[in-house]
C-alpha cells in the first residue's frame, strides 16, 4: 500500500516508521462476511482504510450468462441472502416488466407479505448481530428467537428459510392459507410487544450509546458521493425509499413512512432500522387485510420468454438498499449481460473516508452499523 | 492528474446534455427502466459527468459489456463491434435516470477511456469492476487494481471468450441453458483446455 493515501497525504506529525498495518478480518468475530479491512494505523487512529473484497465471489453474474431467465432464479435469493424473499421476488418483477406478464392482484399482495415479514427478519438479525458485535450477546438470543418465527411461516409456503425461489413469473409459486396469515397476524402482534423491551434494553443502554452516539457519521453529501441508500441513507435525512420512489410491486397501494434521522451516525441508522421494521409490521398488517380472492399466478407456467432488445434496469428497495438489476437482451431467452447493483457495494465504498481519522475501536461499531452483506458486494 | 473534483468544469453544459454526446433520446420508462438513452465519445465523459454533478445526479453505476462478437449473434450482423461502457446517472429528488453508453475499440487490452473517479467517488469502485471483469482501463484512475478476482490473476472473468461457452449446463428438469452454437464455434479457441488461460 502506497504511503500517500489517495484521500490525502500523511499529516506532517507523523512518523512513517511510527505506523503499521493491522488486517481487521477476513477472519473475524465481528467483521461481516469475509470482509477484510486493511488498516493503516497509528497508534489507535486510523489513517487509512482499504477494505478488500472478493472473498465471496462466486461469478453469479457470469452463471446469468449461460443460463436463461428461468434458470437463473435460484441465484437470486443468494447474492443477499438475507434480502433473500425481496431479490428473488426483485428478479420476477424486474422479468415482468422486461417480457410485459401480467401479475394477478392476489400474487402482489402475497409478495408484500411475504417481503415486508423477510425485510422485518433482515433488520433483526442485523440488530441482534450489530448488538453482539458491540459487546452485548444477549439481545442476540431475543431477536434469533423472533426471527426463528419468520422463517418458520415463510417455511411452511415456501419449503425454504433463507434462500427462497419463492416468485415466478408472473405470481407466486405456492398460495397461502389462512394459517399462514393467522401466523403473520400473530407475529406482528408478538413483535409489537416486544419493541419496548428493545427500546429499553438497548436503546437506552449507556454503553450502547457511548459507542452510537456521534460515531461514524455519513452526511448526505458522503452519501450522494458514493450513492449510499437504504437506512445509512435515511439516517442521513434523505428520505430515499424505492418503494416511493419508483413504485413496484403494489407498494402505492399501502400507506407507509419512510423513517429518517438528521444526524447520520451509528445511532440514527439504528433508530431508522427500529422504526422500519414498525413500518414493515403495518405493510403486512395491511396487506392481510386487503388479499383478495384470485389467482397466485400466472395461467400456465412461463418458461420461455421474448424480452425485447435492448438495455433495462429495474430497483427495488431491500433491507440494505437500491438493489437493481441491469440486463442487456438480444431478444433471446438467455440475458447478454445481467448486472446486479447491489446497495452494500455502494455504501462500503464510503468507508475508506468516513473511518479515516477514526479510532480503530470503533470500526466495528461503524462497519457493523452500515449492514453490509459480502454475497451481495461479492456476487 | 489532479484528485480533487474538476470545480471549473462542474457547471451544467450552457447548451445542455445534448451538446456532449453523440445520441440523445428519450427512453421508454415503463419498458426499460431509462428515461433517456445517450451515445457517448469516450473524451467527453468527463465534461458529462461533471454535467450531471452540477445538476445533482448521483452515479448509480458504471460497467462494461463486451461486444467484440456482436456480429455473429443473429440480428446483430450489422452492428459495430465494440467495448462498451455503460453509465446510469439519477436523482434522488425525483427519478430522472440517465444511461449514457460510450463504445470503445474491441480490443482487450487497448479499450480505455477517462475515469470519472475524482468526480463522483462512487465510481471508483464500479471503474475497478469493470477493469477487473473486463479488461477496459480508466486512464487517471487514482487506483485501477482488481476488486474482485484475486489480484494476480491473469484473465478477465465477463469477457465472452473466457470461460467454457461450449458446457451444457443443464438441471433436473428440461430447462437446458442457453448455450448458442455461435458460442461453442465461432469465439476465440481459448475453451478448448477449458477455460483455464484467456
Amino acid at each position: 500500500m502506497s504511503q500517500k493515501s489517495h484521500l490525502g497525504q500523511l499529516s506532517e506529525h507523523v512518523r512513517e516508521d511510527e505506523t503499521y498495518y493491522l488486517n481487521m478480518g477476513p477472519q473475524h468475530p465481528s467483521m461481516h462476511g469475509v470482509l477484510r479491512l486493511l488498516l493503516h494505523l497509528q497508534g489507535e487512529t486510523i489513517l487509512e482504510c482499504k477494505p478488500i473484497i472478493g472473498y465471496a465471489h462466486r461469478a453469479h453474474e457470469k452463471m446469468a450468462e449461460f443460463r436463461n431467465y428461468v434458470m437463473f432464479l435460484p441465484n437470486t435469493s443468494r447474492v443477499d441472502y438475507l434480502s433473500g424473499m425481496i431479490s428473488n421476488i426483485a428478479y420476477c418483477q424486474a422479468i415482468e416488466k422486461l417480457c410485459s406478464i401480467d401479475v394477478p392482484e392476489r400474487a402482489e399482495v402475497i409478495r408484500v407479505i411475504a417481503c415486508e415479514l423477510n425485510r422485518i427478519q433482515s433488520h433483526l438479525l442485523w440488530f441482534g448481530t450489530f448488538l453482539l458485535d458491540l459487546g452485548g450477546i444477549t439481545p442476540f438470543l431475543y431477536c434469533f428467537d423472533d426471527r426463528e418465527e419468520i422463517l418458520g411461516i415463510l417455511d411452511r409456503v415456501t419449503g425454504s428459510r433463507l434462500t427462497y425461489s419463492y416468485g415466478r413469473f408472473g405470481g407466486v409459486t405456492l398460495d397461502v392459507d389462512d394459517v399462514f396469515l393467522q401466523q403473520a397476524t400473530a407475529f406482528v402482534k408478538r413483535l409489537r410487544k416486544r419493541f419496548p423491551m428493545y427500546e429499553s434494553l438497548v436503546a437506552d443502554n449507556v454503553i450502547f450509546r457511548e459507542r452510537c452516539d456521534g460515531v461514524g457519521v455519513i452526511t448526505k453529501e458522503a452519501a450522494a458521493k458514493y450513492h449510499v441508500t437504504g437506512p445509512s441513507l435515511r439516517a442521513a435525512g434523505v428520505a430515499y425509499d424505492v418503494r416511493k420512489a419508483e413504485p413496484y410491486g403494489g407498494y402505492d397501494r399501502f400507506d407507509f413512512e419512510v423513517p429518517t434521522r438528521t444526524a447520520g451516525d451509528c445511532l440514527a441508522r439504528f433508530e431508522v432500522r427500529m422504526a422500519e421494521m414498525e413500518q414493515s409490521c403495518r405493510l403486512v398488517e395491511q396487506a392481510i387485510a386487503k388479499l383478495p380472492e384470485g389467482p397466485f399466478g400466472p395461467p400456465k407456467l412461463i418458461k420461455k420468454l421474448k424480452p425485447p432488445k435492448g438495455e433495462f434496469y429495474f430497483a427495488v428497495e431491500t433491507a440494505r438498499g437500491s438493489s437493481g438489476v441491469y440486463i442487456v437482451s438480444d431478444g433471446s431467452d438467455t440475458p447478454v449481460k445481467l448486472k446486479l447493483r447491489t446497495p452494500s457495494f455502494s455504501n462500503l465504498s464510503s468507508m475508506p473516508e468516513i473511518l479515516a481519522g477514526t479510532e480503530v475501536a470503533d470500526t466495528i461499531a461503524i462497519v457493523g452499523s452500515i449492514d453490509v452483506v459480502l454475497p451481495e458486494i461479492d456476487r | 492528474m489532479s484528485d480533487a473534483p474538476s470545480t471549473e468544469t462542474s457547471q451544467p453544459n450552457p447548451q445542455g446534455l445534448g451538446a456532449l454526446t453523440l445520441e440523445s433520446a428519450e427512453a421508454d420508462y415503463g419498458a426499460t427502466g431509462f428515461h433517456h438513452r445517450h451515445l457517448a465519445a469516450p473524451e467527453s465523459i468527463t465534461r458529462i459527468a461533471n454535467h450531471f454533478l452540477a445538476e445533482g445526479y448521483v452515479l448509480e453505476f458504471v460497467t462494461a459489456e463486451d461486444r467484440r462478437f456482436i456480429q455473429e449473434t443473429k440480428g446483430y450482423e450489422d452492428e459495430t463491434p465494440a467495448m462498451r461502457v455503460a453509465y446510469t446517472f439519477n436523482r434522488i429528488a425525483s427519478p430522472d435516470r440517465h444511461l449514457v453508453l460510450v463504445d470503445l475499440p474491441p480490443e482487450i487490452p487497448g479499450a480505455e477511456l477517462p475515469s470519472i473517479a475524482s468526480i463522483y467517488p462512487a465510481a471508483d469502485w464500479h471503474e475497478r469492476e469493470a477493469y477487473d471483469m473486463y479488461g477496459v482501463r480508466f486512464t487517471g484512475h487514482p487506483n485501477l487494481e482488481r476488486i474482485l478476482l484475486p489480484e494476480d490473476a491473469d484473465f478477465h472473468a465477463l469477457l465472452k471468450d473466457f470461460g467454457r461457452p461450449d458446457a451444457e449446463v443443464q438441471d433436473a428438469g428440461e430447462h437446458t441453458n442457453g448455450v448458442r452454437a455461435s458460442d461453442a464455434t465461432a469465439k476465440g479457441g481459448a475453451s478448448t483446455d477449458g477455460g483455464t488461460t484467456p
